[in-house]
């Protein structure tokens, strides 16, 4: 069963199309990148699937279950409140909660939307932060920390509510590169166990390197999606080839 | 820092000013009949603030004595005199007292007979070269707005010789009380002051020999008390209780404790009201007649032989000192602490309830707040406490009591300062980052838990600066309870003054504003500090 499924997506902000006809499937343990220029549509993408864009036409579901139905039809709010439970966001700037500390931005939301017992989720939290690597940060606040231990903290907050899956918006856009491998580890170690993601990104290698399928958008539409040693070692479409050229040079 | 505790005890603390606002209004409620008397405080020696901080004066007294025969529990109302007409309408006092002229204003109050002949005179400094009427011409003069002495100036029925005298001046200066005219007198600001007699004879008293006082008067006129028209029931109580009091000494008494012994002229005889009507007869002893009258005189004799002791003539405004003043504006600064209070306790809540509307999906809802803050930021605040004051009345028809002058202090300050805080969190919430928001709705907050748990704690740490800067203008700003004389420390420090004929006490009312401030910004520092983990 797909974790997720987009059909036939149009969203056009006023009288700009931005995704056109967008059918999008992510099977349960996939890696999936979103690669493409900037202006593709591939942030869109990723907003409509995480509902903080609205949707004109088409349908999503999770988990085999339709949450917007055909003709882009929306539940009433507490349900789709209910269905963001599915999946995890990472923000390309990350977005932690400034005045919480570290433990709070990951704990807040099993504890008071969960309602999950206090201590343990205060036990899972410093487990979660031993897996990304911050174990000794829990009672710092996201201003002490630097670009790489913010991620891991957004990491881990997202992971704190048990998601299907995770979504991550650039997330190396904003770090050093030799911060990038440290988070490509985080991401690989996750593949491992399984975790289906979804990854928007404009890093080919960084695409190459931790997933399974690797979709190319331009102009808001799918041009060519596969293995990525095929759609980005050996692409078929000439916008492809044109868009890797440009970034090889 | 724990955001829930902290909204915990904001509602603990408006809970309980909310019951302490019950608890006034029930203690205000009292059985005994009132008797309110509206007066200018700074208006020695007919009522002032004496050197106790009580309030004083020769019609004080002759009030006091009224209720005391009547049993009625007599409440010393001071009011701003412009709005005495409004105060007086409203039901908010029960009579105007305080060497009211009743010439000029004939049909507009129900009046007694007069009891003081008084008259509008002129008062220059020994060194100005006044010395006649004629003299004035190309000078400043000054006088009280709304007084009689403008009247018999300006008003429609004064002498065509005295309107001649009015546009011969270089500028006819209307000031708020005559401490500060005499200030303006004395530092060369005005050339000469336009007063009633009894009034400049008790300034001329403490001022020594600066000041003279031209033998040529403006206007002979009488005082009365002024009743609301129509209330002739009132009236004729309080004037035959007068006339009692005529008969046994009594009125005669107290004119001479407060030096006026010379200028009343409450007489038996004088029994027809300025409205044409006769005061009624009280009972079969006290029919008016010659007979009666002479026993009346021969009363007054021994009654002024009982009060020697007390003809020292008018009591001295006692300089106090600043210990004593301090004391005195100690009452008024516990009255400015309390609109403070109250007005940061209610104003700080209902400015979140105002932004929350501006920012409202409903156009018509945003409408609302926009223009409610377009109102309050656009018109003065001394206005707007008027019109919350008097709205009731004029607007209702509905008289307020006593306790509602403390009311609408508070109600009027909070709906101003309600609408800059809406302002300033509107601006604060707009500030944080979208993202805040969107990480919230993905991670399952509805929307009171992300306001409440995200946005709130941050908007709070953005919005403290202008928050401050709104905090020190109000304990500035109570001192604008003048207005509706609510017995706060600057109307305290202003009556003060009047009966001191010093501007000390003003400077130390500065003072005592000055160290409030200080500690509220101190106070404001340190919470500042405190969200300072984070940035």
């Amino acid at each position: 069963m797909s974790v997720l499924e987009m059909n036939n997506i149009k969203k056009s902000f006023g009288s700009k199309v931005v995704l056109e006809d967008i059918t999008l499937k992510v099977e349960k343990g996939e890696v999936v990148s979103i690669i493409g220029p900037s202006g593709s549509g591939k942030s869109t993408l990723l907003r409509c699937a995480t509902f903080l864009e609205r949707i004109d036409n088409g349908e999503i579901s999770y988990i085999g279950k339709k949450i917007v139905n055909k003709g882009a039809v929306y539940p009433p709010k507490k349900e789709l409140q209910q269905a963001c439970a599915n999946f995890g966001l990472v923000f390309q700037n990350f977005n932690l909660f400034p005045h919480f500390s570290v433990m709070r931005n990951i704990a807040d939301a099993p504890i008071v939307i969960q309602k999950r017992d206090k201590e343990e989720v205060y036990r899972e939290t410093r487990e979660l932060l031993k897996k990304v690597g911050i174990e000794d940060k829990e009672n710092a606040y996201p201003c002490e920390l630097s670009g790489g231990q913010q991620q891991r903290v957004a990491i881990a907050r997202a992971l704190a509510l048990n998601p299907q899956m995770l979504y991550f918006d650039e997330p190396t856009s904003a770090l050093d590169p030799e911060i990038t491998a440290e988070i490509l580890r985080v991401l690989k170690s996750l593949a491992a166990e399984k975790m289906t993601m979804v990854i928007v990104t404009h890093e080919i290698d960084f695409a190459r390197a931790v997933s399974d399928r690797v979709v190319f958008m331009d102009g808001g539409v799918i041009i060519e999606e596969g293995k990525p040693e095929d759609v980005i070692d050996n692409p078929e479409n000439e916008r492809t080839r044109a868009f890797l050229k440009k970034l090889h040079v | 820092m724990d955001n829930t505790r902290i909204i915990k005890k904001v509602l603990y603390l408006f809970v309980t000013a909310v019951f302490a606002g019950f608890i006034f209004a029930g203690s205000a409620c009292q059985a005994k009949q009132e008797f309110i008397v509206g007066f200018d405080a700074e208006f020695p020696p007919y009522g002032y603030m004496d050197e106790n901080g009580d309030y004083t004066g020769f019609d004080l007294d002759l009030a006091e004595e009224v209720c005391k025969r009547k049993g009625w529990s007599l409440v010393k109302r001071p009011i701003k005199w412009d709005f005495k007409d409004s105060e007086l309408d409203s039901g908010s006092v029960s009579c105007l007292w305080n060497g009211f002229t009743m010439n000029g204003r004939e049909s507009e109050y129900t009046w007694s007979t007069p009891y003081v002949d008084n008259s509008q005179v002129v008062i220059t400094s020994s060194s100005s070269g006044i010395n006649e009427l004629k003299d004035l011409s190309g000078k400043i003069l000054a006088v009280q707005a709304d007084s009689s002495a403008l009247a018999a100036l300006e008003g429609e029925n004064a002498t065509d010789e005295n309107k001649a005298l009015a546009k011969s001046l270089k500028e006819l200066q209307q000031v708020d009380d005559y401490n500060s005219a005499f200030m303006n007198l004395e530092s060369g600001m005005v050339d000469a002051i336009a007063m009633d007699i009894g009034v400049a004879s008790y300034q001329l008293s403490t001022k020594g020999d600066k000041f003279v006082m031209l033998d040529e008067r403006l206007a002979t006129e009488k005082y009365g008390i002024g009743f609301k028209s129509g209330n002739t029931g009132l009236r004729d109580e309080v004037q035959l209780t007068l006339f009692e009091m005529l008969k046994d000494g009594t009125f005669e008494n107290i004119a001479e404790k407060w030096g006026l012994a010379d200028s009343v002229c409450l007489s038996l005889e004088d029994t027809t009201y300025i409205d044409g009507s006769k005061v009624p007869a009280a009972g079969s002893q006290d029919n008016i007649n010659s007979e009666n009258n002479t026993g009346i005189k021969q009363e007054d004799e021994t009654g002024t032989q009982d009060n020697s002791v007390v003809k020292a003539g008018v009591p001295k405004a006692k300089k106090s000192g600043i210990v004593q003043i301090i004391k005195q504006l100690s009452s008024g600064l516990a009255a400015t602490v309390g609109i403070f209070v109250l007005t940061i306790l209610f104003s700080m809540p209902l400015g979140l309830v105002i932004a929350a509307a501006r920012m409202s999906k409903f156009k018509v809802i945003q409408w609302i707040a926009k223009i409610y803050i377009s109102i309050m930021r656009g018109t003065p605040l001394m206005l707007q406490l008027i019109v919350v004051f008097f709205a009731p009345f004029y607007i209702f028809e509905v008289s307020t009591p006593y306790s509602y002058r403390f009311y609408a202090v508070i109600i009027g300050f909070s709906l101003n300062y309600a609408a800059y805080f809406a302002e300033i969190y509107r601006s604060g919430i707009q500030s944080i980052p979208q993202g805040q928001r969107e990480a919230a709705q993905i991670m399952g907050y509805n929307r009171s838990q992300t306001f409440f748990r995200i946005i709130f704690p941050q908007m709070v740490k953005r919005v403290l600066p202008p928050v401050t800067n709104e905090v020190i203008t109000l304990v500035k700003d109570t001192s604008l309870a003048f207005a509706l004389s609510y017995a706060e420390m600057f109307t305290k420090a202003k009556q003060i003054a009047a009966a001191q004929t010093s501007l000390v006490p003003l400077f130390v009312a500065g003072v005592f504003y000055y160290i409030f401030n200080f500690i509220v910004a101190f106070i404001m520092e340190r919470i500042e500090k405190r969200l300072d983990y984070y940035k």
